[in-house]
């Protein structure tokens, strides 16, 4: 088995390198030609230095405001499109998904190890919180936060899975090991309590969760966080479509 | 010699693109080649083209299509989706539409009748609520997530309580709140709380300034800042207050003004 799909690895590498060598081999023999036989003007060159660090995009991943700056830990998968502003803290393996927005213009937000912040959700934070818990959002170690979830102000403990759709406001508190089903809304101050599965629009007290419905809340996060691995290796530290940029500019004969 | 700088990059360059052809072909023909975004922040329909005032902020990951029209003060956030593409959508002044919230009109709807969205001046939009065909008169609020359907009226001070469903043609009077799914009547606003609702707004559209600005920086504002960032890095956060109190922080990157909002 390992051999087959040895054979297999090595015959593919071996039939892709061969024509890809040879190109490399013939565009660095015609390297030297081009630039020689139409020379850049000087200013032109200038110009194009933007063409590596400028974002194509248009919205750029991390805004700074003042003297804060959103830090993402190097092994924190933080999609293209999502926007972090302000003093927003991505601690190591946490992960947010596309269209999410982390708002920390007025308060503090922090993801902690292994939580992820899934599909257009959005947390922000208020100035200051009715309840007199610090009104910073902090999402902490292997919490799942679902998809469109909105989460303002709140603190959530250690371990817990906050459900799609579902809607945290000012001052709510979710502690250790406790799960908020999809598209619940907990109201302002509302404190759910180690151990309980709550549901609703505004959200009640279900039931106790089981042990092993416990056991089971970090092998999620941890199961999305290897999904965030393949996520995270595809992309490389640059964009390559300044490439794209470089064509179009050549084809309205704009110098580059 | 600059010529030759030229010609030594173009062959490092040219080498790693074909290094990077040669790694998309050993992943198998997985490879992935990015276009360029094609998003439009403010985008026209044929005739119908978006109005927004100089004075607004217009997060650049927002999108505004078709006869949207965006008053002096008011603020789109990033992510938000404003699509006036049926009708017309007009946002009045000091008003805030917060993240990936939509706001659109219906093409069509079973009572035949097609309304425009209409929100007044120094109301304030929750995260990710959906607007679809309603009105929302001045300084109104809709709580995060919430839904408003066709034909539905939001009077002045009203408010739509977080992850609220109001159905069809339902009429939210002044000073109430309403809530739940489908949504009902829940109690009166108290007069604090109608008072901050315009103070919401109105610091909602001081914080959009600070944005704004920080929007608007151009690539090498934004490089040179980076720099500075770098050099000032070593002075930590908690460290300083502990110590001197005083931080030496370059005008640059003086924090925006920092009104408390909400």
């Amino acid at each position: 088995m390992a051999a087959a799909s040895l054979s297999r690895l090595s015959r593919r590498a071996s039939a892709a390198a061969a024509p890809s060598l040879r190109r490399i081999l013939s565009s660095t023999a015609t390297a030297p030609a081009a630039p020689s036989s139409s020379p850049p003007p000087v200013a032109a060159a200038a110009a194009g230095a933007d063409r590596v660090r400028w974002d194509y995009r248009g919205q750029r991943q991390l805004v700074p405001l003042g003297q804060w700056l959103p830090k993402v830990a190097v092994d924190a998968y933080v999609a293209p499109d999502a926007v972090l502003a302000g003093q927003v803290t991505v601690h190591d393996g946490a992960s947010v998904w596309s269209g999410s927005v982390l708002r920390g213009d007025l308060n503090k937000i922090t993801l902690g190890f292994c939580a992820n912040v899934q599909e257009r959700s959005v947390l922000h934070a208020a100035w200051s919180a009715s309840t007199g818990l610090p009104a910073e959002t902090l999402v902490d170690r292997y919490v799942t936060v679902g998809a469109y979830c909105l989460l303002r102000s709140c603190t959530i403990e250690p371990e817990c899975i906050i459900g799609q759709h579902s809607i945290l406001m000012e001052g709510s508190l979710v502690e250790t090991n406790s799960v908020l089903e999809a598209g619940s809304v907990l109201a302002p101050g509302r404190r759910i309590p180690t151990g309980e599965l709550w549901a609703g629009n505004p959200a009640r007290f279900v039931r106790k969760l089981t042990n092993e419905e416990i056991m089971e809340i970090p092998k999620l996060a941890v199961a999305i966080n290897d999904l965030m691995q393949s996520h995270f290796s595809e992309f490389l530290p640059y964009s390559n479509a300044y490439l794209e940029v470089e064509k179009l500019k050549k084809s309205f004969s704009i110098p580059l | 010699m600059a010529k030759a700088f030229y010609a030594v990059g173009f062959w490092i360059r040219e080498t790693g693109q074909a290094l990077d052809r040669l790694g998309c072909r050993l992943q198998g023909n997985y490879f992935f080649h990015e276009q360029i975004s094609r998003h439009r922040t403010l985008m026209n329909i044929f005739d119908k083209a978006p109005h927004v005032h100089k004075e607004a902020f217009v997060a650049p990951s927002a999108s505004l299509i078709g006869d949207v029209q965006v008053g002096q003060g008011s603020s789109i956030w990033y992510g938000c989706v404003l699509r006036g593409d049926a009708n017309n959508v007009q946002v009045g002044s000091g008003t805030n539409i917060q993240d990936n919230s939509v706001v659109h009109v219906a093409k069509s709807n079973l009572t035949g009748k097609v309304f425009p969205t209409i929100i007044g001046d120094n109301v304030t939009v929750g995260h990710s609520a959906v607007l679809q065909g309603c009105t929302v008169e001045d300084e109104a609020f809709v709580g995060m997530g919430a839904t408003l359907l066709d034909g539905v009226i939001v009077e002045k001070h009203g408010m739509v309580a977080a992850g609220a469903l109001v159905r069809q043609n339902t009429r939210i009077p002044c000073g109430e709140v309403w809530g739940g799914n489908p949504a009902k009547f829940l109690r009166k606003l108290t007069d604090e709380e109608i008072a901050f609702i315009a103070e919401s707004a109105a610091n909602y559209s001081n914080l959009a300034k600070a944005h704004a600005v920080e929007n608007a920086k151009p690539l090498e504002k934004i490089d040179f800042e980076k720099v500075l960032r770098k050099k000032v890095a070593h002075q930590d956060e908690e460290d300083d207050s502990m110590l001197s109190g005083t931080r030496v922080v370059p005008p640059e990157l003086a924090p925006p003004s920092s009104t408390p909002a909400q």
